[in-house]
């Protein structure tokens, strides 16, 4: 436990955030300027480290030349913190590990000993993954988050991966409140769960007056290009709004291992003047298309939250999303937006056709709860309380 | 044809089974082969009318790149020097080039017959030494590469007048390869071909249930089984008993997840690429063969299909409707379509026996006209003809 006053977090993540990743690095500044101190625990491959948090690199082995560094970097931390080490061991052992296989786990998780910290929080649960008893060997307290891709997604190819993780005592955090009745069905208890949802900065992304009955209706998706967006599916919808007439544009930004499939799809769908594919761009032009553009949609197969429908909705953009877990949740259906069930290009075109002719009084209804809902329940702000929160409650473990 | 030599670029030593079918349907007619490409696995055949120059690690390469240097010094210096002189020009990677290279110059070939026109550029040197090129127009290649890299529809449109012969896997595929320069007047529709007395037909398969429904491909967007899937949910939905097994994709994540998402574990199973003569079983044994793909030259896997007396139910994409005729000798759907999909398994799980023998009986009967190895040795020939016998 840390002797100080100011409570330290180490915070695990695969890697440094980025400066465009507001999430993390919101949070990390939120918990700094409420008097914690933050370590972030990677195991980025690129050592560069965060500007504004100590950061520790987890043993690197895909550097031939530095193995013998990094193996002596592990005997140093295991020598100098024999307790921690062989408390990692012997937990593992109890869990049933080989020897070998219990050595190899404090090893890989030697980067934790020589911090005293308050809670060991894992960014993703999939970051949990080999390190279950870390947090019981160091003496922290451990807390978990799950966003996602690693609830519902990893567990279908890697089964019962979670089962040493729910065995153990940890607080967790989630996107949504399906995302907790899904963890809560699984045996975790209900006061350990924090839903804490994302948030955006308010004052960077503000709703603009738009021209009204445009005569090519703009839509705009912002994501990696993964077959998690549901991106194929979007694009099946606007290739039957073109057979049916209706002038639009669709952008798309955002970079991705799918750019060729979603290229053949927009090919073979005619809808090459009807597309355009930004890649990535940076968070001041994300902005510009905000503004550009009247519709957004999110019709993603699976979906923690989805930050950017909360960007999109403040910015004033009317929004169509698929029912996928966190969406649900981020757009109260025909109040602040439209819910579509997911995998269903007919039932997403129905609801664009829909959409397309209601009135600019109905629209601007809509956008107006949207926007007033985003501005109260969505801030920075809020956020950084309900993350000091989560740290300080401690009760209930 | 004896008197033609012909060197076959595959990339990979062995190749994939249809490049195979060709070369050892061409040995059989006493054709010189020289089968040239990255060795992947040590392979032999039994006619001494084939010479397989393989290049794996960097002794086999040093090895090759020493004796055909020498070699070529020694009867070609002039020719040698001439390649040398287009390599330092042209090529990327210098001494790669000329481990692939030499050994062709070497044997100088009446042909060189390219499988997989991705590389053409590196290969129009032939031309200089006098050997004719000839081309294979196969699936990706030429269906989405150019599309979704356009720096290749660039490649092709430069290449693609130098070429002396295309082979079309499919009618189709030559149209789509006329969008690059590909002249129409060169090129041949050469089916792939099956040896049907390896391919027994049977069809009293109709009364099994639940339906066996089949698919088998590589894990790959084009192959578009998450269409296949969003179809087995409809089929569910209209309380359609069945089992689909995807064979070739294990471990998916995207299909492991949709399969959990649209709740089929009881119904679809995926399993590891099996060996070539299991998978024929396994279309045996099943009611329908489902090819969900959103591109093919044409598939393979539908021809065995129908040789072995499976219906199956095809997009309609790329050159699948040379070979089917919807509702003659099996389904087309359009692509990007799981409702019709579903529609027509439907269709065959509700067909009487009589029906469904008389459809697959069609589609074998389509495959003895078209698609035997025997008429696709003959189409190849008549193509290496043409190209040796042309200015």
């Amino acid at each position: 436990m840390n002797q100080n006053s100011k409570q330290r977090i180490g915070l695990v993540l695969p890697n440094i955030p980025a400066y465009s990743e507001t999430f993390f690095n919101s949070k990390i500044k939120g918990l700094q300027e409420s008097g914690f101190e933050v370590v972030l625990f990677s195991k980025s491959k690129s050592n560069t480290k965060h500007p504004n948090c100590k950061t520790v690199f987890a043993p690197n082995f895909t550097v031939r030349p530095k193995l013998v560094i990094e193996l002596v970097l592990i005997i140093w931390q295991c020598l100098m913190h024999p307790n921690n080490a062989f408390s990692l061991f012997q937990l593992n052992r109890k869990e049933g590990l080989s020897i070998k296989n219990a050595v190899k786990n404090s090893c890989i998780n030697s980067y934790f000993f020589s911090y005293q910290l308050d809670w060991l929080h894992f960014g993703f649960g999939t970051m949990a993954l080999k390190s279950e008893h870390v947090a019981d060997a160091i003496h922290a307290k451990m807390a978990v988050s799950f966003r996602g891709f690693d609830f519902y997604v990893y567990p279908e190819k890697n089964p019962k991966c979670y089962d040493l993780l729910f065995s153990k005592i940890v607080q967790y955090h989630v996107l949504s409140e399906k995302m907790k009745m899904t963890l809560i069905q699984a045996g975790i208890r209900a006061t350990t769960i924090f839903k804490i949802t994302p948030a955006i900065d308010v004052h960077f992304f503000e709703p603009v007056e738009r021209k009204v009955n445009q005569p090519i209706k703009k839509f705009l998706t912002i994501g990696r290009l993964h077959w998690i967006k549901g991106l194929e599916y979007t694009l099946e919808a606007f290739a039957v709004l073109k057979k049916q007439g209706i002038p639009f544009h669709y952008t798309i930004i955002g970079d991705g291992i799918e750019k060729e499939k979603l290229m053949f799809a927009v090919h073979q769908l005619g809808l090459q003047d009807n597309v355009t594919f930004t890649g990535k761009i940076s968070h001041q032009e994300v902005k510009d298309y905000y503004v550009k553009n009247d519709f957004y949609l999110q019709y993603s197969i699976q979906e923690g939250f989805g930050n950017a429908v909360l960007e999109a909705q403040v910015m004033g953009l009317l929004c169509i999303v698929s029912d996928a877990d966190g969406l649900e949740e981020n757009i109260i259906d025909t109040q602040t937006g439209f819910v579509v069930p997911k995998r269903n290009s007919k039932l997403l075109v129905a609801k664009i056709v829909e959409v397309l002719k209601l009135t600019e009084t109905e629209k601007i209804n809509i956008i107006d709860r949207s926007v007033a809902r985003i501005k109260t329940s969505f801030t920075l702000e809020k956020q950084r309380e309900q993350f000091v929160n989560f740290y300080v409650d401690t009760s209930i473990l | 044809m004896e008197k033609y030599k012909i060197a076959i670029f595959s990339g990979e030593i062995p190749p994939a089974t249809f490049v195979n079918r060709l070369i050892i349907g061409l040995a059989e007619r006493k054709v010189q082969l020289l089968l040239v490409g990255h060795l992947k696995k040590r392979v032999s055949y039994p006619f001494d009318n084939i010479k397989i120059v393989g290049y794996s690690g960097r002794i086999s390469k040093l090895w090759l790149f020493l004796k055909y240097s020498f070699l070529l010094l020694l009867y070609k210096s002039k020719d040698k020097r001439k390649l040398d002189l287009w390599i330092d020009k042209n090529a990327k990677n210098k001494i790669l080039a000329k481990i692939r290279f030499y050994p062709i110059l070497y044997f100088q070939p009446d042909i060189f017959h390219l499988q997989w026109v991705k590389s053409i550029a590196d290969w129009v040197w032939v031309k200089e030494f006098n050997i004719k090129l000839v081309v294979s127009l196969r699936g990706s290649h030429i269906n989405y590469t150019p599309i979704c890299q356009p720096e290749f529809a660039t490649i092709y449109k430069q290449y693609f007048p130098f070429v002396d012969g295309f082979h079309g896997v499919s009618a189709n595929i030559i149209k789509e390869a006329s969008k690059y320069n590909a002249n129409s007047e060169k090129s041949k529709v050469v089916y792939s071909g099956l040896n049907l007395e390896k391919f027994t037909f049977t069809t009293n398969k109709i009364d099994s249930k639940p339906l066996q429904i089949i698919s088998v491909g590589r894990s790959h967007w084009v192959k578009g089984y998450r269409y296949a899937l969003d179809a087995m949910r409809i089929l569910k939905d209209s309380n359609v008993k069945f089992t689909y097994t995807i064979i070739g994709v294990e471990e998916e994540e995207e299909l492991l997840f949709q399969r959990a998402q649209l709740d089929l574990q009881d119904e679809v199973v995926f399993e590891k690429t099996l060996p070539f003569q299991e998978v024929l079983e396994r279309i045996k044994a099943a009611n329908v063969l489902v090819l969900p793909s959103l591109e093919e030259g044409i598939a393979n896997v539908v021809l065995e299909a129908m040789a072995l007396g499976t219906l199956v139910v095809s997009t309609n994409c790329g050159g699948m409707s040379e070979v089917i005729q919807h509702q003659e000798n099996g389904f087309l759907v359009p692509t990007r379509n799981p409702q019709e999909m579903a529609e027509a398994i439907v269709a065959i799980d509700k067909m009487i026996p009589e029906h469904y023998q008389n459809s697959a009986r069609n589609a074998r009967k389509k495959i003895e006209e078209n698609h035997t190895e025997i008429k696709m040795i003959d189409d190849m020939l008549t193509l290496y003809t043409n190209v040796c016998e042309s200015k």
